[in-house]
């Protein structure tokens, strides 16, 4: 009697031909971008969006063509961030159209879809057992936007993360088969924040390597609330204890930047950034900004699409 | 998953597909031999498992029978830019509550640019649609047509 690997093809869906079309559309859709740049943590509440806009903002500056998806379809808060909110998608001949702020910057994110307060509900006919499918669920809709949407060409394509080790996991091993990935983590200087992060860093470290090789890079973290910028003196104070010595977390990445909490921008996160100089608490980003370009430029020609 | 005619050791064909059982999916299989047929059916949440990875069960082109059953998720969208079931479309509710608030004499769509949201991925066509009639009717536009697309994407920059 035959046995499964003596038949070609499943007889009639062709599921496996389903999930290789469904690559190469992404691939296609891709082929204009430099590189992505994913923006996690594992911890929420650290400022993911916050630091991605942000970078967003340092890439745009320094002459970079720079897009930002979020990616955390069920919690958006790029839209509102970007100013984008009730904002169109708009259909175009090659795909979703982004919708685009002054200063160049395209956003994708629920946020332009969906009103505040309103979850993104996955229709059920399995009540009760949502749990087993939604995580997969999401990730197919994630892969479905990518595929569906006319990025052009960009530099950097920025995808904020949701929050959560085993999510942010579950994207890196997605977008590590796409190649040319750069994985940023953001953290904030607590004990608490240090240590998710400190577990999602090593929940990453056998899924990255050498980009030419792994197609995920691990970049480093980005330690947000470093301190807080006092405007009027233009210091940097304390925000958080220090770790008493022999106390602290140790991160298995560089730090790339520290950026300091600034109740401006604070208000700004509800209100939308406006387009215009990058503030003076985000100069930090610039070198992180100015590498991803100029990395962009030897990839483009080194990793194969 | 493969279906084998143990009396023919013949790989069986998949030739029907019905969803219409309140979550079961019904999937008919023929041996090409002998022509015995068998039915896998599908508990909800064995449906929505395989629905999840976003591909979508049935005979592909040329296999005859009917068009495959969308991934839960990805359903069909009708005229009226709803989902055709209820089984999956994220937007479903919100989009069935625009549609209640809407006006009855709303925008209408040229073929031409309605096949645009093809170019789109489904999950998300539903919302688009109505965001784009909201701007039409907003600009007291009573058709949408490709030149209406266009100038909105000028509109907001994209």
């Amino acid at each position: 009697m035959k046995t499964y690997h003596d038949i070609t093809g499943d007889g009639g869906s062709d599921v496996l031909g389903q999930v290789t079309a469904r690559a190469r559309a992404i691939a296609r859709a891709l082929a204009g971008v430099g590189r992505l740049v994913a923006v996690g943590s594992g911890k929420g509440g650290v400022g993911k969006s916050t630091v991605t806009m942000a970078l967003a903002r340092a890439l745009a500056e320094a002459g970079g063509r720079v897009t930002i998806l979020d990616a955390d379809l069920n919690g958006p808060s790029q839209a509102r961030l970007a100013g984008l909110e009730g904002r169109p998608w708009i259909p175009g001949d090659r795909g979703l159209v982004p919708p685009r702020r002054d200063d160049g910057i395209a956003v994708l994110s629920m946020g332009s879809l969906l009103p505040a307060a309103t979850p993104l509900e996955f229709d059920t006919v399995s009540s009760g057992e949502q749990q087993t499918w939604r995580a997969t669920r999401e990730l197919a809709m994630f892969a479905e936007i990518l595929a569906g949407t006319d990025w052009g060409e960009l530099d950097v394509l920025l995808l904020d993360l949701p929050p959560g080790t085993e999510r942010t996991v579950q994207f890196a091993e997605m977008l590590s088969a796409l190649g040319r990935v750069g994985f940023v983590m953001v953290t904030l200087p607590s004990a608490v924040s240090r240590g998710v992060v400190a577990r999602t860093l090593s929940a990453l470290a056998p899924l990255a390597g050498p980009l030419a090789e792994n197609g995920l890079e691990l970049l480093g973290t980005v330690e947000n609330m470093a301190g807080y910028y006092c405007k009027d003196c233009g210091q940097v104070k304390p925000l958080f204890p220090e770790a008493a010595p022999g106390e602290e977390i140790p991160l298995a990445a560089e730090c790339l930047a520290r950026i300091p909490f600034d109740p401006e921008l604070a208000a700004l996160c509800d209100r939308g950034w406006p387009a215009g100089p990058l503030p003076e608490a985000l100069r930090d980003l610039e070198p992180l900004a100015r590498r991803l370009l100029a990395s962009t430029v030897t990839e483009k020609e080194e990793v194969p699409r | 998953m493969k279906f084998l005619c143990v009396s023919c050791d013949e790989p069986m064909k998949l030739q029907t597909v019905d969803n219409s059982g309140g979550g079961s999916l019904s999937v008919v299989y023929a041996c090409p031999r002998c022509d015995h047929q068998i039915a896998m059916l599908t508990n909800p949440l064995e449906t929505e498992m395989v629905q999840s990875l976003g591909v979508k069960i049935g005979p592909g082109e040329g296999a005859g029978a009917q068009a495959p059953v969308a991934a839960a998720g990805s359903e069909a969208v009708n005229e009226t830019g709803a989902p055709t079931s209820g089984s999956g479309c994220p937007f479903s509710g919100m989009v069935a509550q625009m549609q209640a608030e809407a006006a009855s004499d709303g925008p209408q769509w040229t073929a031409e640019a309605l096949s645009r949201l093809d170019n789109i991925p489904e999950l998300v066509r539903p919302m688009a649609k109505q965001g784009i009639e909201h701007y039409a009717r907003t600009e007291g536009l009573a058709e949408i047509d490709e030149e209406v697309l266009e100038h909105a994407r000028g509109r907001f920059g994209m």
